[in-house]
């Protein structure tokens, strides 16, 4: 018994939802048991249906997108078992386990530190200049990678079951993740620049007082390494400029008092 | 106004929702949320600026495990929302009433954090009911409670909403009067210094060797190359 192209279309679509019933004690871990229902439902029926269904209904966490490809994995894994193809070495429920972690990190390395700054930082630009189709750029370039991964690797998870770790590792994906990261650092420094330029020539500043900005930068870096909350760094940072403009514009009305330019 | 704040609390709950339940097509990024909820309230622009000024602030702050990051798309939402009704309110307009608006909102953002927190620790109780739900044979019943998650998260993102906006409409039309002019002075560096802070934050926490001197060179590079074209 294999499961229909159109179940694994509707289970696609309800990992879309894994996260509706987040919490604290098994985190994604009803999610996983909800996607993966319809399949289940064609491969088992009555008590045993159910028994599997409490396998599932535990503890889960991976990284969201990373998600339908164990999915994949574990529907095949399934459909071998109650085809009567067992994999002595390996339950369904151990590679869920097994696999979790690693793709959690791998995932959150790539999507969250790496291409979501990349992506903000490419939109950015077009928002610092005023064009409305910034939120349009971000939700398209950021969106490619994580569709594919959705897609894809679903696919992968489901057409070679245990064997898509392979895949995953032919495709090197945590040395993915540190390129996209560089590119996000890279990005951030041109729009850092891009931003400091644009205020500069604005107020009719001399450009050259723009490569100071690195020296409060790198204090605020080397702050943040140190644990500040951003919070605390914000309203430091606003406050300080804030009186700073209060002195500038009283200076400034002092010095037209003295006759002074 | 109804309709503004109405409007706000439908874009919060959709944009909320994708922040963690469902989607995640990042439809709840500062950066898109702010200039949609804006768009939709007449005055993209406004969402746009407070968009930019938001969204690099928590980008470091990354949803790994049971981590919670601060709700930066709803202090982006009701802070555009709050802008555009107070502009029309005290007949203003300008970067200074966005930042203080913006100002206002980010430390009441903070209360988005507990309200997901508590929605997290509210869905633990679905757990027994799904498992009692598998013990009676009832996959449906099991089904029905994880899409009953949608609601703690719902209403964790309309109370944020809520929140920050009806603390705004409180706090903002007192500080108006006294802040509009000290804070016309510096409005353009802090408009500037925001996502300088927000760079500054991803750069200490991002795990990539040599960051701040790949940061530092792309800077002087792309500073050097506009100062020259």
């Amino acid at each position: 018994m294999t499961i229909p192209r159109k179940t694994r279309l509707y289970i696609w679509f309800r990992l879309l939802l894994l996260q509706a019933s987040w919490n604290f004690e098994r985190l994604q871990g009803i999610g996983f048991f909800y996607s993966l229902l319809p399949g289940l439902r064609k491969l088992y029926s009555g008590e045993k249906l159910l028994a599997v269904s409490r396998k599932y209904v535990g503890y889960f966490n991976t990284h969201v997108y990373l998600a339908p490809m164990v999915a994949g994995a574990v529907l095949k894994l399934e459909e071998d078992r109650a085809a009567g193809v067992v994999d002595q070495t390996l339950d369904a429920d151990d590679f869920k386990e097994m696999v979790a972690a690693p793709y959690a990190a791998i995932g959150d390395a790539l999507f969250w530190g790496g291409l979501r700054p990349l992506a903000a930082g490419i939109a950015l630009f077009f928002a610092v200049k005023g064009i409305l189709w910034a939120p349009l750029i971000f939700v398209l370039t950021y969106n490619i990678l994580p569709t594919w991964f959705r897609t894809v690797f679903f696919v992968r998870g489901y057409r070679q079951g245990i064997k898509s770790v392979e895949f995953i590792q032919k495709h090197r994906l945590p040395d993915w993740a540190i390129h996209t990261k560089e590119a996000a650092v890279v990005v951030l420094g041109g729009l850092s620049a891009f931003m400091v330029f644009s205020q500069l020539n604005q107020l009719h500043l001399p450009s050259w007082l723009g490569l100071l900005t690195l020296i409060p930068m790198v204090m605020l870096v080397l702050v943040a390494r140190k644990g500040f909350s951003t919070l605390l760094l914000v309203f430091i940072t606003v406050g300080s400029m804030f009186l700073l403009g209060i002195f500038w514009a009283d200076m400034v009305y002092l010095m037209a008092s003295w006759g002074i330019k | 106004m109804v309709l503004s704040l109405s409007i706000g609390a439908l874009l919060s709950l959709i944009c909320g929702l994708d922040r963690v339940a469902i989607l995640q097509v990042m439809i709840s990024r500062p950066i898109v949320a702010a200039p949609l909820v804006a768009m939709f309230l007449g005055e993209p622009l406004v969402g746009l600026q407070i968009g930019v000024m938001v969204e690099l602030l928590w980008l470091a702050r990354l949803p790994v495990g049971a981590a919670v990051p601060p709700d930066d798309t709803q202090v982006a939402i009701a802070s555009s929302v709050l802008a555009i009704i107070m502009g029309k309110a005290l007949n203003a307009s300008g970067p200074e009433l966005l930042l203080l608006c913006l100002l206002v909102a980010i430390p009441l953002g903070k209360v988005g954090q507990y309200f997901d927190h508590y929605a997290r620790q509210y869905n633990v109780r679905l757990i027994k009911k799904v498992d009692s739900a598998l013990d009676r044979g009832s996959l449906l019943g099991a089904e029905f409670q994880h899409l009953r998650g949608l609601s703690s998260f719902s209403l964790a993102a309309i109370g944020t909403y809520a929140i920050v906006l009806f603390g705004g409409l409180l706090i903002v039309p007192f500080l108006w009067p006294l802040l509009q002019q000290p804070l016309s002075y510096s409005s353009a560096w802090i408009q500037l210094a925001l996502p300088l802070v927000g760079i500054a934050v991803i750069l200490g926490t991002i795990n990539v060797s040599r960051a701040l001197t790949l940061f530092c060179a792309s800077f002087c590079m792309a500073f050097l190359l506009m100062w020259l074209v």
